[in-house]
């Protein structure tokens, strides 16, 4: 049994290692910068004054923290064509613009030449002192050069070379046709002399500790530079990108409606589904069954979202009834915080009948056709036979003998249920505006808050996971056959 | 001779199943209605007779790429220029004009119809003398409009299109992969395929390498692809490269038999297929599917079916790999099979041969219950706006849009029956497969 659990757990350690790499692919990938959002997130918290100073140092230190500085993982995989020091470069979007550069052209040498040809012009373009008629011209052609440093594709690069030439042209100064015609032959250069078979040869680079991920994940241990994260594993996922609060503060604060209403909703499905469950198993292929069959059927097959919608139609609309409020969990003119509990609950429980409703119905369809399938099979085995045989009253089989082997299979069910509650809270979350989770998930969305969309998942990963230990683990307690097994 | 035939005989076990039958019938007609959606719902009439000249508008504006036309009226004695995606038909005055059944299509704004018409309010429309009066019955936007006048009727049939494509291509997509997975570790198991030393080093090292080749070296033009717009051909390159990746892990798999000849390296373990795959089902099955696909699609810079498609597909392989394993588990120890065995067959015969076309049937029944799945999962997300491209019109959009407007409650309850009719259906033809395919899981069932 002990070895059973401790294998159980075993396995649960790689699905939550699979989570978490995942979970920081996805934080990768993100087309925001981090940097960019969480110095706007920053800015708009406290008015900065100095701004461009200010910003820069905001941005060091955010690059700092995150780690940004440092390799992706604990290994890489490059061709010996590519730089193993492109992530030290700090703008995200030229810094991606170069790695495609090396991969198109194989040469890192080259293109480093490129790229440095470039930033000198367009420091050039900044510091040369322009007449006014010149000023307007001066500031299309810095953001021409600004552009040049995005952009990869051969075609839409020359055409920024031939649009560069006519401004210089009209503003007709030496130094910067110099510096101009030295970007062009380096980037010619870069062209003609694409690098040759390194590029497609492997190369394995170790990074050890220092790295994204282990600062991700574990937060300072193991570091050499210390940079006050606490990593993932306890519970920093950074900051917001819509107000830099603390992820794990906002979510806790969100958690609570959630939770209140899966754990209600999960309760009263279970209560109504297994009592209908085994009385249309013990009234097989008889009229209730039937019924009961068809409507729950029905039931399953109806989105979460329209039924709720519907309800919110009738019985939340000035035209038909106005018997529940329309969306939230309470009316802030009214509600005080010193309330005792029982105000409180009489207070807020109309808010919460139409979300219940919509919350219980489907999984109430599933869970009592599971009962009813797993009664029928109970009821044909021989210990039924006997118990009826040896005159025992029906109910006392039922309810007493039947019952309890028929509701091996919800068990497992609790797994699967958990899990698929969180996630269709998003939906229902958002149509009775109920502050928990699933909101916070789709105002996440919707405003790409990348740290925000990556703890959520995470969480409920972790949540699923755990959800599937415990129904092993109560599984093979209550059928000890499994762990033989 | 009566000869059984098992096709013959599911065929006639799921007619019997009536609702089964008609969900059937009517899975059909709305694959019709998608299939036909341009003759169904479409502001271009079918047929115009416009002073002599024969136009076939909603035809002409499928076929090719230019929007316009030039006709020579006989008796107004001038050339016409029609532009085609400008024009009103409705107030063009020709002498014969033939609309579809719904004489709009989803992404059509009418303007005389703005603000959330009923069905039952009154319509108008501008005729061909310039006024502005009620629409004849052909006209009538049928189920109401929307907030910028867009029929919802139209809506409906676009959105069957888009439900039907989503939900059947991303079954194929896991319906492909879950039987391939599910066969191979149900078929083989833990102690049929042996596997040298060498030979697990060589994999494992041409993964690593094969990705290098595929995705790190030329990467760069699938992004390239993707970025430019062109999401087919970038979904082409994609797969040439993870064909290209196996095929390079079977080179290496080979290269590894070469070096049979020492002795140590030829040293033959089981390869654990079963252990393999049930794993990585089971590492997928705890992940939270539908927050994988809301993050998923939450980063991703443009949205778009293909996308959506992949993810859907790519998630939701899992519950038809673990029945395809099952059976073919069941499958394998029959005595059939084991005859085949000791007759000295190949694995390869007895698989595709024998035990494969025995194993399948069942499996349709979960492909059923996953395009209800996906459907859902679709209209959920596009319910959410996050799915689908915002401009695109479908089920889930609509009834998002009557979420926000509570007068208009045909926006949400056509939508909303489409949806549920489409989900139901598939659940029921599920049910029917699986009481005229698998008598088994019947028995069991009730």
């Amino acid at each position: 049994m002990l070895l059973y659990i401790v294998k159980r757990i075993l396995i649960f350690i790689p699905t939550l290692f699979l989570i978490s790499i995942l979970a920081f692919v996805i934080s990768v990938n993100s087309p925001a910068d981090p940097v960019e959002q969480l110095t706007r997130a920053a800015s708009m918290e406290g008015g900065v004054e100095d701004k461009n100073s200010a910003e820069n140092s905001i941005k060091n230190e955010i690059r700092k923290k995150l780690g940004l500085d440092l390799p992706l993982f604990y290994m890489s995989l490059a061709s010996w064509a590519d730089c193993d020091t492109l992530h030290l470069i700090p703008e995200k979007k030229s810094r991606e613009n170069l790695s495609r550069l090396v991969k198109k052209y194989g040469n890192w040498q080259n293109v480093q030449n490129y790229n440095h040809q470039l930033i000198q012009f367009h420091n050039l373009v900044k510091t040369t002192e322009y007449t006014t008629e010149q000023l307007e011209i001066s500031t299309d052609l810095s953001f021409l050069v600004l552009n040049l440093q995005q952009i990869n594709q051969h075609e839409s690069i020359n055409q920024n070379f031939v649009e560069i030439n006519n401004k210089i042209q009209i503003i007709n100064n030496s130094s910067l046709q110099i510096a101009f015609q030295e970007v062009k032959k380096s980037y010619e250069y870069l062209v003609n002399h694409s690098g040759g078979i390194q590029r497609f040869l492997p190369k394995l680079k170790i990074n050890g500790l220092q790295n994204q991920y282990h600062l991700w994940l574990f937060g300072d241990i193991g570091l050499d530079e210390k940079r006050g994260k606490n990593g993932v594993l306890m519970g920093d996922f950074g900051n917001s990108y819509s107000d830099n609060q603390p992820i794990i503060q906002k979510i806790g604060s969100k958690f609570f409606y959630s939770f209140i209403l899966v754990m209600l909703s999960i309760f009263i499905s279970y209560l109504v589904s297994i009592p209908l469950g085994i009385y249309a198993a013990y009234k097989k292929d008889q009229k209730f069954d039937r019924i009961s069959s068809v409507l729950v059927f029905m039931l399953y097959s109806l989105p979460g979202y329209f039924v709720g919608t519907i309800l919110l139609y009738w019985f939340a609309n000035p035209d038909n009834f106005v018997w529940f409020p329309i969306g939230g969990v309470k009316d802030a003119s009214i509600y005080q915080e010193n309330w005792s509990v029982f105000q409180k609950i009489s207070h807020q429980a109309p808010y919460f009948v139409l979300p219940l409703i919509t919350y219980t119905y489907s999984s109430f369809a599933f869970i009592s056709r599971m009962i009813r399938g797993s009664m029928v099979e109970v009821l044909q085995q021989d210990y039924i036979r006997t118990a009826r045989a040896k005159g025992l009253s029906e109910k006392r089989v039922i309810l007493v003998h039947a019952l309890r082997n028929s509701l091996l299979p919800i068990i497992t069910m609790i797994a699967d249920i958990f899990p698929a509650a969180l996630g269709g809270s998003v939906i229902l979350e958002t149509i009775f505006s109920i502050p928990g989770l699933g909101l916070e998930i789709y105002t996440a969305v919707i405003s790409t808050d990348i740290p925000m969309i990556v703890a959520v998942f995470t969480l409920t990963g972790l949540l699923t996971v755990v959800g599937y230990l415990v129904s092993d683990i109560l599984y093979a307690i209550v059928d000890p056959r499994i762990t033989i097994k | 001779m009566n000869e059984f035939n098992f096709k013959k005989y599911a065929w006639s076990k799921f007619k019997q199943n009536k609702p089964a039958l008609w969900s059937f019938r009517i899975l059909i007609a709305i694959i019709l209605i998608a299939l036909f959606s341009p003759f169904i719902a479409n502001e271009q009439p079918l047929y115009v007779n416009w002073e002599g000249n024969k136009l076939y508008p909603a035809f002409n504006t499928l076929t090719t790429k230019s929007k316009t036309d030039s006709i020579w009226l006989n008796n107004s004695k001038k050339w016409e220029v029609i532009y085609y995606d400008r024009i009103d038909w409705r107030s063009v005055s020709a002498d014969f004009k033939l609309f579809a059944p719904i004489a709009y299509s989803a992404e059509f704004n009418d303007t005389y119809n703005r603000d959330f018409i009923a069905p039952w309010d009154n319509q108008r429309y501008k005729n061909d003398k310039g006024e502005i009066t009620s629409v004849p019955w052909y006209l009538k936007h049928w189920l109401g409009t929307d907030k910028i006048g867009r029929d919802v009727a139209a809506g409906l049939v676009h959105g069957a299109k888009i439900s039907m494509f989503i939900g059947l291509i991303s079954i194929v997509l896991a319906g492909s992969i879950g039987l391939l997975l599910g066969t191979v570790a149900g078929f083989f198991g833990d102690n049929t395929i042996k596997i040298s030393r060498i030979q697990k080093v060589m994999i494992w090292i041409f993964v690593v390498l094969g990705y290098f080749f595929s995705f790190e070296t030329s990467g760069y033009i699938i992004t390239e692809t993707f970025e430019s717009g062109n999401n087919t051909l970038g979904f082409i390159y994609f797969f040439t490269a993870i064909i290209f990746w196996i095929f390079i892990v079977f080179l290496g798999y080979k290269i590894g038999s070469i070096l049979h000849f020492i002795p140590y390296l030829n040293h033959k373990k089981f390869l654990k297929v079963d252990s393999l795959i049930s794993r990585i089902i089971e590492l997928l099955n705890s992940l939270p599917t539908l927050i994988l696909i809301i993050t998923v699609a939450a980063i991703m810079n443009e949205r778009s079916l293909t996308v959506l498609i992949l993810i859907i597909g790519l998630t939701s392989w899992t519950g038809i790999a673990r029945f395809m394993r099952a059976e073919m588990m069941r499958i394998r120890n029959l005595e059939y099979i084991q005859t085949a065995k000791v007759m000295g067959f190949g694995y390869r015969k007895i698989l595709w041969k024998h035990a494969f076309p025995n194993a399948v049937p069942p499996v349709f029944v979960s492909l059923a219950f996953g395009v209800a799945g996906a459907v859902l999962v679709e209209s959920g997300l596009s319910f959410l706006g996050i799915g689908v491209p915002d401009e695109m019109v479908t089920w889930g959009s609509l009834l998002s849009l009557g979420r926000q407007e509570f007068e208009a409650s045909w926006l949400v309850i056509f939508p909303g029956l489409a949806i549920f009719t489409t989900i139901t259906i598939f659940n029921l033809i599920g049910e029917g497969l699986r009481d005229a395919l698998d008598p088994r899981l019947k028995k069991n069932n009730e």
